[in-house]
């Protein structure tokens, strides 16, 4: 979804989101970072061997009826119940809407990235966890970062990469690391881009060229 | 929605989660079935034979296990009959003996004679285990959608039609 030609309805908050948490794992893997799945793995793990235990039920008691093998439905029912709340517990408390997580290309960080939107507020909330090995132990640092999605999102909702990847690089000390073109001066911040050059790299991004563009006027 | 695709965890993450609605559903009814003791907990009335207690369309709750006595004369079974595939809610009106080879004669309400030619060819009586329930609760009208679905087979076929629709616009 991260390519920009994709055009998202900028009112929905599941778009603006979803194509932002699709994002970050783009950026930072062509950054060369080692992703880790440990997490998602551990889910469909779980689910699908949830739903298998369903569908393995669903066979017994389609061919042998209810009577024979109520033992087994009992079982499976009270089996199902726990990995159905174990996954909830993982998603809940272990997953904490995590997007990302992986080794920076020296291996010397981990770094876990969760995302959360509020309802009707379009303010992107990222939470990055980062452990760095140093020469005295595991160093430890979070960073919260709040960003307007009008940040990386033009008018007509395509997804601008530059400013996100700016967001990123400068909010986040280990990617700054290495991707030191994208971290802005700090006195300027983030929110240099206006709207105008929003589009404009938009449409370079694009590269369509005959695009009649409309200028569109917004207030950032 | 589709978006995922071209990720196959992310893609395996929304079949999974698709999947899970279907088993939990599934597990749910299975699980009411295990405390019930009964194949089937939930049955629709599908004739007036009840009236004026059950109506067609009613919602039954069912109850499957005599913990504190027996079935008994008065109570208001759900039985199955031996190659009819349609169980039927009737009035147990006759017991003679007890435990499980006490024989059982059922009646409806709203009928004229008792159940004896409903029963299987040669079957005069029930007992216990031709019994999946008695009847614990009700639900009035809510039974009559899927009178309708089983009656009207065309409806199904909007029904998944809408369902699917609201899949392909609400996108989440």
């Amino acid at each position: 979804m991260a390519n920009s030609q994709e055009k998202i309805t900028v009112y929905n908050l599941a778009d603006l989101k979803n194509t932002s948490d699709d994002a970050i794992p783009n950026y930072l893997n062509s950054l060369k970072f080692t992703p880790s799945h440990r997490l998602t793995d551990v889910r469909l793990a779980l689910g699908y061997s949830a739903f298998a235990l369903a569908a393995a039920c669903f066979l017994w008691d389609y061919k042998f009826g209810f009577e024979s093998t109520k033992t087994y439905t009992a079982a499976a029912v009270a089996v199902y119940t726990a990995l159905n709340t174990f996954l909830t517990f993982w998603i809940l408390y272990i997953e904490k809407g995590t997007i990302y997580q992986g080794t920076s290309p020296d291996g010397q960080s981990k770094i876990r990235i969760s995302s959360s939107v509020k309802k009707h507020v379009p303010i992107y909330h990222l939470t990055v966890e980062a452990e760095t090995a140093t020469k005295d132990g595991m160093r430890k640092e979070k960073v919260v970062l709040k960003q307007p999605f009008t940040d990386w999102f033009d008018a007509s909702g395509r997804f601008v990469a530059a400013p996100f990847q700016t967001m990123l690089a400068t909010g986040i000390p280990v990617v700054g690391r290495f991707d030191a073109k994208r971290v802005a001066a700090s006195s300027e911040g983030t929110t240099a881009y206006t709207p105008e050059m929003l589009d404009a790299l938009a449409s370079a991004e694009v590269a369509t060229g005959t695009e009649s563009k409309k200028t569109k006027r917004r207030k950032a | 929605m589709l978006s995922g695709l071209g990720n196959p965890r992310q893609a395996a993450a929304q079949l999974m989660n698709f999947g899970l609605i279907l088993s939990t559903a599934f597990m749910m009814w299975k699980g009411l079935s295990v405390i019930t003791d009964s194949p089937s907990p939930i049955v629709v009335v599908l004739s007036g034979s009840m009236e004026p207690a059950f109506q067609r369309g009613d919602l039954l709750l069912l109850w499957n296990r005599n913990v504190l006595s027996e079935t008994s004369v008065g109570e208001v079974v759900v039985y199955n009959v031996k190659d009819k595939d349609i169980p039927i809610v009737h009035r147990v009106v006759r017991k003679f003996g007890t435990g499980p080879d006490a024989k059982l004669l059922t009646k409806g309400d709203n009928n004229l004679s008792d159940d004896t030619e409903l029963y299987a060819r040669g079957q005069d009586y029930l007992v216990r285990k031709d019994i999946i329930g008695s009847v614990v609760g009700y639900l009035p009208f809510v039974g009559y959608v899927t009178i309708l679905l089983s009656e009207h087979p065309w409806l199904k076929t909007v029904m998944l039609g809408i369902m699917g629709l609201v899949v392909v616009l609400q996108r989440e």
